[in-house]
């Protein structure tokens, strides 16, 4: 491996991965939303920093071919990273995403919707 | 299996041109680096003068241009984008697709022409077209579009492959030779198995033409063949660069799950990209399209993806042209090319530079970053490979540019164009 760059992603990558273990439970609180007041913004940035922002960009304003996230909302965020969790597949670009939605738990959907949706 | 060990043979022996002696990496001059533009979308490539003029590209947006006092001035925009001088409503972006290259003429003080390359719904099915510019006398606008090449092939519909959505593949990098005085457009294979080595369709070439779009007469493809094609048999090509002292063009190539590439050109060479089914031992393919194969969904060991679906099929095209560079194997998205130039850059002056947006997929490594190769003399070979050690954050390098002040400018998908300067 000549490139250190490279293996010093691979090894931060590793060590980073700050995911609790996957829960196929859900996100919604009892009234059926996603449970913002309970979510650790700065867990949801440090977890995008490391698994979103090389293809959604640093503001989640999507680049080249990968879909822009700025504007939508919690929900649909939520819901989506939920069921990319569950295998469902949506369209060319699921290979590259189901794979990092596959070892987020509950509280990490939740962090990283709510960070998401802050994006202005 | 006996091709499948001449390609690993092949592939290891490539990657092993690539292990870095301590001497070069030593040699990297120190950086400083300032931003040049922000906020910007998707920005994808910049042309300069002399006097720091700097044309510059987004994407889905359309063409400006930023004066040497920091003033930028909006000159053409894309179908349905407002804000701009002019605007050419059949110029669309999706996907991969929209405005591209930009390189300015030569003789730009005599005729104030300039050439951008984007996609165009002027005609179905829908083509990339290499437009030629006039940039008014005081950079407020552009007119007297020609289209100097109309028919570099778009995908216009989505396929089950990965980035399978409409738009895929365009090449896009459009730059003058000052050795031969031509202009180069670089061109992709839109995910169609034919194309790349198709003699007629203009995708996953390396176009070599006048500024009217004729044929280079020096050009020498094989018999039938577009006699505007210099090379053919590309994957995607992003990135064209040409070697200073021999003006050889040198191409870096975006590879599918593996085999990034740069590979020195030779006028009427095939690039040995064949993602046709039911060829080279391989079956049916998804879509007629085996360039992702086999399990195109799920992470792979990439030499061995490389023996099924090599990037360069010896096998089958013993004369390719063969990658001196190959990025150890791995795809990461190879997108552009520049040769640093001036003193300033110490023992890298004249060096290759090498821009890498990143992905990491089923084990690749991210590896957004700037390699910097060291080429023999001639520019035939390469001698040693280091990583530049960077002035600010990585990010989706989509152009790098060796401005006229001798600083490498680079553009970031994110939206921002960086200044490094030795």
């Amino acid at each position: 491996m000549s490139n250190p760059l490279s293996l010093l992603i691979v090894i931060s990558a590793t060590l980073a991965l700050n995911v609790t273990t996957p829960a196929a439970g859900s996100t919604e609180n009892a009234e059926g939303k996603v449970d913002t007041a309970a979510a650790d913004i700065a867990a949801g940035e440090k977890l995008y920093r490391k698994k979103c922002r090389a293809c959604h960009g640093p503001t989640g304003k999507g680049v080249s071919s990968y879909p822009k996230l700025l504007g939508q909302s919690v929900e649909y965020l939520a819901d989506r990273l939920e069921r990319y969790r569950k295998g469902e597949r949506f369209g060319p670009n699921t290979p590259l995403m189901a794979p990092n939605a596959k070892k987020l738990s509950d509280d990490d959907i939740v962090n990283l919707s709510t960070f998401i949706a802050s994006f202005e | 299996m006996t091709n499948l060990r001449r390609s690993w043979v092949l592939a290891l022996a490539v990657g092993a041109m690539v292990a870095a002696t301590p001497g070069w990496a030593q040699d990297a001059p120190s950086l400083k680096h300032s931003v040049v533009l922000d906020n910007l979308e998707n920005p994808w490539d910049m042309a300069f003068l002399d006097d720091g003029t700097m044309f510059y590209t987004e994407k889905c947006k359309g063409l400006s241009v930023r004066m040497p006092s920091g003033e930028t001035k909006a000159l053409l925009g894309m179908g349905g984008v407002d804000g701009y001088a002019s605007r050419a409503d059949d110029l669309f972006c999706e996907g991969q697709a929209g405005m591209m290259g930009v390189a300015v003429d030569p003789k730009f003080s005599d005729n104030r022409r300039i050439y951008v390359y984007s996609t165009s719904k002027m005609s179905t099915p829908h083509t990339n077209r290499l437009m030629r510019l006039v940039v008014s006398d005081d950079f407020s606008n552009v007119s007297e579009r020609t289209d100097i090449v109309d028919d570099v092939p778009y995908k216009m519909k989505a396929s089950d492959h990965p980035f399978g959505g409409p738009g895929a593949h365009n090449g896009g990098r459009v730059r003058f030779n000052s050795a031969d005085g031509y202009l180069y457009l670089t061109t992709g294979d839109t995910h169609n198995g034919v194309v790349p080595q198709s003699p007629t369709m203009m995708g996953s070439k390396v176009i070599r033409i006048d500024t009217d779009g004729t044929p280079a007469a020096e050009n020498t493809p094989p018999v039938g063949f577009d006699k505007r094609t210099y090379t053919y048999g590309h994957r995607n090509v992003q990135g064209i660069a040409f070697h200073p002292a021999t003006g050889t063009p040198i191409a870096a190539e975006h590879g599918p799950w593996h085999s990034d590439e740069v590979t020195v050109l030779r006028n009427g060479g095939n690039a040995g990209w064949d993602p046709r089914p039911n060829m080279a031992g391989r079956g049916d393919c998804p879509g007629n399209y085996c360039g992702y194969s086999p399990n195109q969904m799920v992470g792979e060991n990439r030499f061995a993806r490389a023996s099924w679906m090599p990037m360069t099929d010896f096998i089958t095209y013993p004369n390719a042209m063969p990658p001196i560079w190959n990025n150890n194997g791995w795809s990461q998205g190879t997108s552009s090319a520049a040769f640093l130039k001036g003193e300033a850059w110490g023992e890298w002056d004249g060096a290759m530079v090498v821009g890498i947006m990143g992905i990491a997929f089923g084990g690749t490594p991210l590896g957004q970053r700037i390699e910097v190769l060291k080429l023999s003399e001639n520019g035939s070979e390469l001698l040693d490979v280091t990583t530049m050690s960077l002035p600010m954050e990585p990010g989706r390098f989509r152009s790098l540019v060796a401005g006229p002040d001798g600083s490498l400018y680079a553009a970031v998908d994110e939206g921002t164009i960086h200044k490094i300067t030795p």
